[in-house]
């Protein structure tokens, strides 16, 4: 051959180097893009003839919309049209996975929590929308609410059960307990939280020759596009959703209410509108994290060894649709014992939707789970990295079936040895350094890992080049990045001759960015069309000038796959210093060590695991969704008031990963976006109570709240 | 709204002369968050960000004359030496962004309790530069706070500048926040000791409508420290002094409850600061040359 560029052989076989990208560091391939201000995002991409929407949100927290004076503000400078309740488009039901009641905007006079849209402001410019919206009466028949959570609300019912995972009753938990020398009866409470991604949502709609053209900040354009097309009774055929470029996400960017509203302005005033969320509205009407309380009752023999887990879990939802935070998913796979019961609770309140928030159950869930271990390990006197060990279960605990593979008992080795947990005293309140109690903890944490189904398609240009196309979605995670890696290897060709084309609903089926299964779900489809493409170029002579393009689609494969429980894991470990005078707690170092299969792109995957440790300690000791009862409006919706944790509250976290082959997926792909919030907020809780001889059983562990609790005497 | 945008001193004393209800407009780092959040619209802004000797100091013999915009990154540089209370306050705000713009004189204008110069500037026994082409008045820091958010400036002055005398012995600044970092001051105090005149003086942040001094802990722990005589031997007070001037300061303070922290906590809080801050200056004290002469 004389062509010496890297082009697919005839024979299907390739002249690049074979392989090696997965696995080693790679920058973002739009990192640059990002840094210098090239990228755009949703709000950035300039279309003419924009028109802007400004949502004006409920006051109340329960009633009715009596009157809205839309004839005031329709007159002011530049409001092209209000879009409410008696004007909006029908909506047919529709939702992500089912009917989803937070979709269903402007259909009625129905005020459900305080926040929710009521109506929409389209003008000639943001500030005028802005006005517009700020000008708009509406007034409330007001009912009485009830927004104030506690687990023993009489609203509350058993939440129906999750497909895979039904309540667990293995064994007979009350025997076991009645019957175990030693036993743990606490009760746990996470506070409401927020998704705080750096980017508020926007999304612009218009219609061009009978088509639907959205450019958003979402997930997953593809189930996007196909919850709009239900939504307003449309073709999906002739919907496309895009978003190029998303500042995160962390589950809250579904289908957002922005996009909803903009699709009906649109529609209503035939011409593109653009409705940017501020941040505040963000709070209101992106979806949170529910409060929970948690009951954990842990029973085991002399030794540690488990006879019985009983997790019993409450959070609220909202009205209008039911939302259930799984927090017992961990008591089902952690630990072996004779006897697992979980039960969960859903009250109904008049609040905004809960949704998806990084490690769904798993974050508020382990905190439970894995503080009421290190509260069993005390209890027994057994060192609790120990007491873990010995509580390692060979299949499902209560599935029984095998791990696809597991590897927490590594993970909680390497990381006490490279933690230096040998050398840990177990007496609490012991150790002092000036104003500061030092302590150290442990916590394990897990999170569902597996595939969904997906399509790709690459197509071999006759430059030598491929393009990947799969409707994956990047919200800084580094996913298109890693999806170059797994095509070159799956080509056997140098990642500089891939391109990605991502985040297009146009691009065909496929998962989105959550429940930590997008790059597997997503790497999945391009390996099988990587291979149906070297099938295909094997029957060529050459590529022809407009390429030949492979396909993959693993609904198939996946409908196939047998039954196991697939997790990622991981063991962290905290130390803290708590100030004796003030209450202050500090984190001093962390260390997450995971089992996460395989790793695509250490770069971002470390950044991944460290960026979930980091919004675990925020929620160990900052965040709090602050809510008045007298209204049930947050109080806190803003950044002021909402605290994530800062730099200066982040020390040295370091985060590795043991090897962990996971052969139940080509990919061998677990994915590692929330399993590093799984744990981390106990470890750090524990470490607390190393330092302090107090347990805090209530998130955010509070300066006021450890001052209050008694501990030694200030100094 | 206007933008008035004086290119010289002269011409923002005679613009704000004209348009008394025009408000100024510094780093911004105040102002341009409650002209977002909507708490206020004005007419018009007045915008000192042309005027070059807001943003310069000057030090003399015994006091700087601190310009009403330089910036906190520029006092934590440069004025560690003259104005360490200041320069330890300056540290505690916000972020380093908000420190490039954001200076003393707004926190003035401001005058919220929570403003993190306040205990300092009480501490030292600032006197603040209020111009207007009327002339020039010279406020003493005790007076300057009249209520939440309120100051004692009238409608046609500007603040020109903060006249802090240099540091004549050790001081210090404490602040606690419910994170690192970029937080409001659950509550915050500043202590001062002054050896050439063998006084102390004291500043409250977050715990009182307005910044306060804690005048009867001062008294007490000045009549203290002679009575011991203290400046003298160098001797640390009794533990049971520091117990009760830290009581002292907790008594001063009129906290309310609210999301960052109840009224007893930063009662309690503030008594440990005050502890913890005399130590700290009580032994830079002891550590220095403390001849009364060397001020
Ligand atoms: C994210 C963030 C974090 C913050 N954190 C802190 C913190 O930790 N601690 C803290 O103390 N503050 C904090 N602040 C508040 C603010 O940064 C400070 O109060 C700062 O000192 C204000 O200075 P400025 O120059 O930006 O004032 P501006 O916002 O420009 O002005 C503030 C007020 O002062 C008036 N003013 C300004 N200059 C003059 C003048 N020469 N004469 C008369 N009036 C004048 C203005 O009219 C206005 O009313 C924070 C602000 C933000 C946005």
């Amino acid at each position: 051959m004389t062509d010496t560029t890297a082009r697919p052989r005839t024979d299907g076989g390739v002249v690049a180097p074979a392989g090696g990208a997965v696995g080693t560091a790679r920058t973002r391939l739009e990192g640059r893009d990002k840094v210098t201000g090239a990228a755009r995002y949703a709000a950035d991409v300039p279309f003419d003839g924009l028109a802007h929407g400004w949502l004006v949100l409920s006051t109340v927290a329960r009633g009715r919309i009596t009157s809205m004076d839309t004839a005031a503000v329709l007159g002011m400078p530049g409001v092209l049209g209000v879009v409410h309740h008696g004007n909006a488009p029908r909506l047919h039901p529709a939702g992500l996975f089912g009917p989803d009641g937070q979709l269903q905007l402007l259909q009625d006079d129905r005020v459900p929590h305080v926040g929710r849209p009521v109506a929409l402001v389209v003008a000639r410019t943001p500030q005028q929308a802005r006005a517009g919206a700020a000008a708009l009466t509406v007034t409330y028949a007001q009912e009485p609410h009830d927004t104030v959570f506690r687990a023993g609300h009489p609203a509350g019912r058993p939440a129906p059960a999750a497909p895979a995972r039904p309540d667990a009753d293995l064994g007979d938990v009350e025997a076991e307990i009645a019957a175990a020398p030693v036993v743990v009866d606490q009760r746990y409470t996470t506070p409401e939280e927020h998704h705080s991604a750096m980017e508020p949502h926007a999304s612009m709609a218009r219609w061009e020759d009978g088509r639907l053209e959205v450019v958003d900040s979402n997930q997953g354009s593809f189930m996007v596009a196909r919850v709009l097309a239900t939504l307003f009774g449309l073709d999906q055929e002739i919907v496309r959703v895009r978003a190029e470029h998303v500042g995160g996400g962390f589950g809250s960017k579904g289908v957002g209410p922005q996009l909803v509203l903009a699709v009906m302005a649109a529609t209503l005033l035939r011409r593109p509108v653009r409705v940017a969320l501020t941040r505040r509205q963000v709070f209101s009407t992106t979806g949170l994290r529910p409060a929970t309380e948690q009951r954990l009752r842990l029973a085991s023999d002399s030794t540690g060894r488990l006879r019985a887990i009983d997790h019993a879990t409450a959070a609220f939802t909202s009205t209008i649709q039911e939302y259930v935070e799984r927090n017992t998913e961990a008591s089902n796979v952690m630990y072996a014992a004779d006897a697992i019961r979980t039960r969960t609770t859903v009250v109904p309140l008049d609040l905004p939707t809960p949704g998806w928030m990084r490690g769904p159950g798993a974050a508020a869930g382990s905190f439970a789970l894995e503080s009421a271990m290190d509260e069993l390990a005390q209890a027994v006197g057994v060192d609790p990295v120990e007491l873990r060990l010995r509580n390692e279960p060979s299949a499902g605990p209560v599935s029984g079936l095998p791990f696809s593979s597991r590897n927490l008992a590594a993970c909680l080795r390497e990381g006490a040895r490279r933690f230096g947990w040998a050398d840990r005293d177990p007496r609490p309140g012991t150790r002092r350094e000036g104003r500061w109690l030092l302590g150290t903890g442990v916590a394990c944490g897990s999170y569902g890992a597996g595939a969904l189904p997906s399509t790709a398609a690459i197509t071999a240009r006759a430059d030598g080049s491929y393009t990947v196309s799969v409707g994956a979605a990047d919200i800084g995670t580094g996913a298109r990045t890693a999806l170059a890696l797994v095509a070159a290897d799956a080509l056997g060709v140098p990642p500089e001759s891939v391109r990605m084309r991502i985040a297009d609903s146009r691009l065909g089926a496929a998962w989105f960015a959550g429940g930590s299964k997008g790059t597997a779900s997503w790497s999945w489809a391009v390996t099988a069309a990587a291979a149906d493409l070297r099938e295909r170029l094997a029957s060529v002579d050459r590529v022809p000038p407009d390429g030949v393009t492979g396909r993959g689609d693993t609904t198939d494969a996946i409908g196939a796959l047998g039954k196991q429980e697939r997790q990622s894991y991981g063991a962290q470990f905290a130390e803290v210093a708590v100030d004796t005078g003030t209450g202050e707690v500090r984190v001093r170092r962390m260390l997450g060590m995971f089992a996460a299969g395989r790793i695509v792109n250490p770069l971002t995957a470390r950044s991944q695991l460290v960026g979930g440790m980091t919004m675990g300690l925020s929620m160990a000791l900052h965040e709090e969704g602050a809510r008045d009862e007298a209204l049930g409006a947050l109080v806190n919706s803003d950044f002021a008031g909402y605290h994530i944790s800062a730099h200066a509250d982040v020390p040295d976290i370091e985060a590795d990963w043991v090897e962990d082959v996971d052969d139940s997926n080509p990919s061998g792909i677990k994915g590692v976006g929330e399993v590093g919030i799984a744990g981390t907020a106990a470890a750090i809780a524990n470490a607390v109570w190393h330092a302090t001889g107090v347990r805090h059983r209530a998130l955010p562990v509070r300066l006021d709240r450890v001052l209050e609790s008694g501990f030694p005497a200030a100094r | 709204m206007d933008f008035l945008r004086p290119a010289s001193w002269q011409e923002a004393l005679a613009a704000k002369a004209e348009y008394p209800t025009a408000v100024p407009i510094a780093g911004g780092t105040d102002l341009m968050v409650e002209i977002n959040f909507d708490h206020r619209r004005p007419d018009a802004l007045l915008d000192l960000n042309r005027i070059t000797e807001l943003r310069e100091w000057e030090t003399g013999r015994q006091t700087v004359r601190l310009g009403a915009s330089v910036p906190y990154s520029r006092i934590m540089e440069h004025l560690r030496a003259e104005l360490p209370g200041l320069a330890q306050a300056a540290h505690t705000v916000a972020s380093p962004q908000i420190r490039n713009r954001g200076g003393v004189g707004g926190n003035l204008g401001t005058a919220s309790p929570a403003g993190d110069a306040h205990p300092a500037l009480l501490a030292s026994g600032a006197r603040i530069e209020a111009v207007s082409v009327r002339g020039t008045r010279m406020i003493d820091v005790d007076d300057f706070y009249l209520g939440v958010k309120r100051n004692a400036l009238a409608p046609d002055e500007l603040i020109r500048a903060v006249h802090l005398p240099k540091a004549t012995g050790p001081q210090a600044f404490a602040k606690v926040g419910t994170r690192n970092a970029m937080v409001i001051a659950v509550c915050a105090f500043g202590l001062a000791l002054h050896p050439d005149r063998r006084t102390v003086r004291t500043g409250i942040g977050s715990a009182a409508p307005t910044p306060v001094r804690a005048r009867v802990a001062e008294d007490f722990l000045t009549a203290a420290l002679a009575d011991g005589g203290h400046w003298d031997s160098g001797r640390p007070p009794a533990p049971s002094v520091a117990a009760e001037f830290a009581r002292l300061v907790a008594g001063a303070a009129n906290p309310i409850d609210d999301v960052r922290g109840t009224a007893a906590y930063r009662r309690h809080a503030l008594g440990v600061l005050a502890r913890r801050t005399l130590g700290w200056t009580w032994q830079a004290y002891r550590e220095q040359d403390r001849s009364p002469a060397c001020a």
